[in-house]
């Protein structure tokens, strides 16, 4: 697949503080890029380096293999959703959709019949068809969100960033945007590279996800890869399903405060950025205190805190005897949520080729 | 139980402060319809007359009450008005915009143009004109006396520019660059329209300030005066009514300007209400 952005060791600081400490990828041209990081972790610094918005502090970006380097915003080509949608509050539907055509620079200005024909097909494709002539805040938020992208695609931008698409969006209206967004873009074609701080988001969304942490790539692979083998102690606790353990790593276990966890030959220390120990929360069992760990099995034992039922899952919290929480998620679609006694103890068990292990 | 005797006093005072805000107005407009030329700028009023108005505009018969010299200081008044409101109004949103960015010395800069407006006028018009007896140069309304208007009106409008650009949501115009458009066209078609109510306060403080400014242009402006030195002169003479029915007319033209200003306001409030929703919604 050809590369439409390349990023090469991108830094950028902010005072001592480096929000970008050493980037580099590469995207493949049409494809759906999520860009999965903690607030803080660089994510709309990135964005904005690329766009143009902000310089880079060192390293190099380029678009279909040309190099960006003092290349303003305006002559990038690349498109910019933004979270608030910062749409022209003082221009119509239309005229928003019709102004990157209509203020280009110079004989790239294509003619009123072409800007009018090419503004009714991408209303259409964004389904803003009745809404030309409202002002944008006579919209609702999801339609802004379609306006803000009709905008940008009616450009035909190489790459379009979105910094937080569905952000500003209720619940509801999140998860359908989800879906027209990817059919968007698979029909025009274009490169979408989606900034997000939610992890479902990352996941539902990309063809590949991109990891970001503290300024430099955690792991790029697809998402489920992402998800199941997180390539660090860190990418794992961004995707807020893994207990993570610190201790250090011994002959054939991995021994910590929480306790001594025997290992798996196949699972033993393959990734780096640790020592840690990672469980996902959906492989915990809860066993009876009584109950003992089988020969391939890990078992520890807490106290039970809280439930929380979210309908298709139950999340349960357990209190370890030193102190910290586990999380074990159990999924409702064949079982009924089971009732734990507060303060009791259990047992919690999992495979031990289940366990994630960080050397 | 407090608010039951707050509420009084606070309605009170604030009548009382119209009061004397306006009584001095409103003294001079009733004495403005004195009776005339006999009767003098004061109480009690002989007679209701429009005598002072028709004066003023030259409809009466010659009288040993010489005419207020207004007609060309009042059209000087005017054009260096105009002039500073266009220079000043110019140069505040230009440099607000500078400012929207840190760069090498801005604390200083900033100091230093709003020192236009701290320093005392008198001050600065002797020092005005001191140089420009030094140098040789001409003192002019339209030369000596302009500048020093522009720079003391021109803190104004930076200070007013900076208060909008303060709460201008800049990625307006990151999204337009990154739709192509170039910055100029950018500030063109996205910012200015934008930030217009703020222009139009930048512009109104100009005019109204140089309109009526006295200590800097008394030594700065040479030999052809402007209205409000025009009027200072005639005081030394002697009072007359006249003077009060050309305040009067002159407020009602002030007035006339607040109305085009306000009109223009309600214009651009519509927008802001849909930037208010919008940022509402984000």
């Amino acid at each position: 697949m050809a590369t439409i952005l390349k990023l090469d060791n991108v830094s950028k600081l902010y005072g001592s503080l480096r929000a970008l400490d050493g980037v580099t990828l590469s995207l493949p041209d049409n494809a759906y890029i999520s860009l999965l990081g903690p607030s803080g972790s660089g994510k709309t610094t990135l964005l904005r380096v690329i766009a143009g918005f902000e310089r880079q502090d060192g390293g190099g970006v380029l678009l279909a293999g040309e190099s960006l380097d003092g290349v303003p915003a305006h002559r990038r080509n690349i498109g910019f959703v933004f979270q608030n949608f910062a749409l022209f509050p003082h221009l119509s539907v239309a005229r928003n959709i019709s102004f990157g055509l209509e203020n280009s620079e110079g004989t790239a200005r294509p003619s009123a019949g072409v800007i009018a024909a090419k503004v009714r097909d991408i209303v259409a494709l964004t389904g803003l068809g009745g809404l030309e002539e409202r002002g944008v805040a006579q919209i609702s938020g999801g339609q802004r969100q379609r306006v803000a992208l009709a905008r940008t695609l009616v450009t035909e931008p190489g790459l379009v960033l979105l910094d937080e698409p569905l952000g500003a969006l209720d619940a509801n209206l999140r998860t359908r945007m989800r879906d027209e967004l990817r059919a968007i873009r698979e029909r025009l074609g274009v490169t979408f590279l989606h900034v997000t701080g939610s992890e479902t988001e990352a996941l539902a969304m990309g063809d590949s996800l991109i990891v970001l942490d503290r300024g430099r790539i955690g792991q790029i692979d697809a998402p489920d890869t992402v998800y199941n083998r997180p390539a660090s102690p860190a990418v794992a606790r961004f995707l807020n399903c893994y207990n993570l353990f610190e201790g250090s790593l011994g002959e054939g276990a991995f021994v910590g405060p929480a306790g001594r966890f025997a290992l798996d030959a196949a699972a033993a220390a393959s990734k780096g950025g640790g020592p840690a120990y990672a469980v996902r929360h959906d492989r915990i069992e809860v066993r009876p205190p009584a109950a003992p760990a089988g020969a391939d099995e890990v078992r520890i034992e807490g106290a039970f805190v809280a439930s929380e039922y979210t309908g298709a899952t139950q999340l349960s919290f357990f209190r370890l005897d030193d102190g910290r929480l586990v999380e074990v998620e159990a999924h409702l679609s064949h079982r009924s949520p089971a009732a734990y006694g507060a303060d009791e103890r259990y047992g919690l068990v999992w495979k031990r080729r289940d366990a994630l292990v960080y050397a | 139980m407090q608010s039951t005797l707050i509420k009084p006093a606070l309605a009170t005072y604030t009548a009382l402060f119209l009061l004397f805000l306006y009584a001095p107005f409103v003294v001079l407009a009733i004495l403005s319809f004195q009776t005339g030329p006999e009767g003098g700028p004061q109480f009690p009023i002989i007679e209701w007359s429009t005598y002072w108005y028709r004066h003023l505009l030259g409809l009466v018969p010659p009288s040993r009450i010489a005419p207020l010299p207004i007609d060309e200081s009042l059209l000087r008044s005017l054009g260096l008005a105009f002039m500073t409101m266009v220079v000043s109004t110019v140069l505040g949103v230009a440099s607000a915009q500078a400012f929207r960015t840190r760069f090498a010395g801005s604390g200083i800069v900033f100091y230093l143009i709003v020192l236009g407006m701290m320093v005392p006028g008198v001050l600065v018009g002797l020092g005005m004109s001191l140089v420009a007896n030094a140098l040789g140069i001409d003192r002019h309304w339209w030369s000596t006396a302009f500048v020093l208007h522009v720079v003391y009106t021109f803190p104004f409008a930076f200070l007013v520019m900076l208060a909008i650009f303060n709460r201008f949501d800049e990625s307006v115009e990151e999204a337009s660059w990154s739709l192509g458009v170039p910055p100029g066209r950018t500030f063109r078609k996205v910012t200015f329209p934008l930030i217009f109510p703020g222009v139009l306060s930048a512009m109104l403080f100009a005019f109204t300030l140089s309109y009526d400014e006295f200590s800097r242009t008394l030594f700065a402006s040479g030999r052809d005066l402007t209205l409000p030195l025009a009027i200072y002169g005639t005081f030394s003479v002697e009072i007359h009514p006249n003077v009060f029915a050309f305040g009067v007319l002159t407020t009602l033209f002030s007035f006339a300007l607040l109305a085009v200003y306000a009109a223009l306001m309600t214009l651009s409030i519509r927008r802001a209400k849909r930037v208010a929703l919008q940022e509402e919604a984000a």
